[in-house]
């Protein structure tokens, strides 16, 4: 079965401070099939602000939708690099 | 109050009267506060594997949360397989655990593991308590998450130090239900009534909302077409003429039929896990979709929905019921076709009349479904008898059937049916494992006698690895590798050892006497069953085939025929 081409998005969170918070983040990336690309990520007034490049041939609305029912999450956009990008620009 | 009090307040506040655990060196102050404990039983386990499987009993057969507690290092990771158990089929569960002292925490001090690490993947939400005072609001939120929206285990890590000292924040509020939104169905009401062969899809879902009666309301105002997953198992009643049964792998024929055939599925409560559905590609290829689920990622997950509705199952599923009462749904033909398929295509298992011929599983099974109360809970393990209890048994409620159906654990079985028998303790509750299961967690034979728990144990032992046995011979040229267990102690002596009376049958004279002798014993009691090592599950789908390539037991006699006949 030939698999979908592997596509670049870009994903902003924002989550509650707690022990294991960005493992947690990532092993959910991880095991829904996405390969991190480029991170960054600041703790600010107990919150924190993730930038995620990942990449998959999944559909990263899939992906959306599980970081959004981890408890601590207060907020997900996900989107294709460029889009994201605009928007945060 | 110190952190362990606190920790059995919450209890109190929550109405946690049982709980499931094993003592240790981190958790012992929690088991010092037992001592002086009101309203709480704590029921020994002989593993922690047992113990989270059974508080996932225990959950699934009442509907309330399930409570497990461990030490850390070895007691903690003893839990993980039960916790997975819990996690991938949405049992409420909550989960203690003690962990080493604050500040030996990444010193690779004695039976310490990263528990919060390790079950970051198994678990709806984890805590590792940092401070004392975070502890009454954490157990608030845990107790209250586990059994929200989709339920599933939440784990309350805490250091050791934390459970001895003083807690001085004051207890928080009790969490109050959310009102559920009022939901426009009428886009789902069109596709309903412009369908021409629609299908009901209903999984384990259905229970976890609370949602059965309003479910069986609306099946019967419909009149749609029905059928299940393994754990939407019992959602209908036993004589609802629509329900085909069990779709999937192991599925009725005319449940995989009437998907593929059908214009429409209308799915309540359901993942369309693929043991379900098969090859996707195949799976229901002419119909659209409207899936009501509890978690908004499980829609569009696996299958596009035309029509997608979140929330409260049962306040849906009212409103779809008074719409089809209002203007009842025109699809004679086919709900008559279906169930042509009913009769002709479902489960067939012909008992066996000669009195001296070995027992066939599912002969016992349908035996056994016939003599038990209809209010019994089973418990099953996992492997063939799992597949069978799921084929031949008739469920009266989803509460009934205690099954592993996302992580197929064996030895699942005999801890869920302990934990089941301290939720109802006025109800017949049978264990049916296999051979295999049966060792997995065998150990709890000394709970059940411990407790006297009059649960009723039937082992189907054909002496191999039965389903793996299967698969070997259908897909791998027969070529056995590692199912033997010829070997197996003498399951009666070992239950009479544990001080459990036993019996042993063979013939398929002996099934009721033996089914009889067990359900009337004032105690508990194990039946061993001698069964035909070559048995198959039929029908089967092969991993990853469609479901309409599904085998029976006649086309594999006739393919076996062919090829000798090409062979000679």
């Amino acid at each position: 079965m030939s698999q979908p081409a592997a596509q670049e998005y870009q994903i902003e969170c924002q989550m509650t401070s707690e022990p294991a918070a960005l493992e947690r983040l990532c092993q959910v990336v991880r095991v829904r099939g996405f390969e991190v690309t480029d991170v960054s990520a600041s703790l600010r007034q107990a919150q924190w602000h993730i930038a995620l490049t990942v990449r998959s041939s999944r559909s990263v609305e899939m992906l959306r939708k599980q970081l959004e029912k981890l408890h601590t999450v207060e907020r997900v956009v996900a989107g294709a690099t460029a889009t994201v990008a605009r928007r945060s620009a | 109050m110190n952190g362990a009090q606190h920790i059995l307040e919450a209890f109190q506040r929550h109405q946690i009267d049982t709980v499931f655990g094993y003592p240790g060196g981190c958790i012992m102050p929690l088991y010092d506060a037992l001592v002086d404990s009101v309203g709480v039983e704590h029921v020994l386990c002989r593993h922690e594997q047992g113990c989270a499987l059974a508080a996932d009993g225990y959950a699934r057969a009442s509907g309330r949360l399930g409570v497990c507690i461990a030490t850390s290092g070895p007691g903690a990771t003893n839990l993980i397989t039960g916790v997975a158990n819990a996690h991938r089929d949405s049992v409420p569960m909550l989960v203690i655990t003690g962990q080493v002292p604050s500040a030996l925490i990444g010193t690779d001090a004695f039976q310490e593991t990263d528990v919060l690490g390790m079950a970051l993947g198994i678990v709806k939400h984890s805590y590792l308590v940092t401070q004392a005072d975070d502890l009454p609001a954490i157990m608030e939120e845990a107790i209250t998450l586990a059994q929200s929206g989709r339920p599933g285990p939440v784990w309350v890590d805490i250091p050791k130090d934390l459970l001895l000292s003083e807690v001085s924040a004051g207890l928080p509020a009790v969490s109050q239900p959310a009102t559920p939104e009022a939901i426009d169905i009428s886009a789902a009401l069109d596709l309903l009534r412009s369908a021409r062969r629609p299908l009901l899809y209903s999984g384990g879902g259905v229970s976890l909302a609370n949602a059965e009666a309003s479910f069986r309301r609306f099946a019967d105002a419909s009149g749609l077409p029905a059928v299940v997953t393994l754990k939407g198992i019992g959602n209908h009643r036993k004589t609802d003429p629509n329900h085909l049964g069990m779709l999937g792998m192991h599925g009725s024929r005319a449940a995989n039929e009437a998907v593929e055939a059908c214009d429409l599925l209308f799915i309540v409560g359901a993942r369309l896990d693929d043991r379900a559905t098969g090859n996707l590609t195949g799976f229901a290829p002419k119909a659209k979709v409207i899936h009501l689920d509890a978690d908004n990622a499980e829609i569009d997950k696996l299958r596009t929905a035309d029509v997608a509705l979140g929330g409260d199952l049962a306040a849906l599923l009212d409103r779809f019921t008074d719409a089809m009462t209002a203007h009842p749904l025109d699809i004679t033909p086919w709900r008559e076709q279906c169930q042509r398929g009913r009769t002709t295509k479902s489960f067939q298992s012909a008992d066996n009349e000669e009195a001296l011929a070995p027992i066939s599983g599912p002969a016992f099974v349908r035996q056994l479904s016939r003599i038990a109360p209809d209010n019994a809970v089973i418990a099953c393990d996992v492997g063939q008898h799992q597949m069978w209890v799921a084929q031949h048994y008739q469920f009266d409620h989803p509460r009934h059937h205690l099954t592993s159906g996302g992580l197929g654990t064996m030895g699942y079985g005999m801890p869920a049916a302990i934990g089941a028998q301290f939720a109802c303790p006025g109800q017949t509750v049978i264990n049916v494992s296999g051979d295999g299961s049966f060792m997995m967690n065998a150990q709890e034979l000394a709970t059940i006698r411990r407790y006297n728990l009059p649960v009723k144990l039937i082992i189907l032992d054909n002496q191999c690895l039965g389903m793996v046995r299967q698969q070997q011979e259908l897909f791998y040229g027969n070529r056995e590798s590692q199912i033997d267990l010829d070997d197996n102690p003498d399951f009666v002596a070992m239950a009479r050892a544990f001080d459990i009376p036993a019996l042993h049958i063979e013939r398929t004279d002996q099934i009721r006497r033996g089914i009889e002798t067990i359900l009337a014993y004032d105690g508990p009691m194990l039946l061993h069953v001698a069964i035909a090592r070559e048995e198959n599950v039929w029908p089967i789908v092969k991993p990853g085939a469609s479901n309409q390539d599904m085998l029976d037991e006649n086309q594999q006699r006739q393919e076996k025929t062919n090829s000798k006949e090409t062979a000679a």
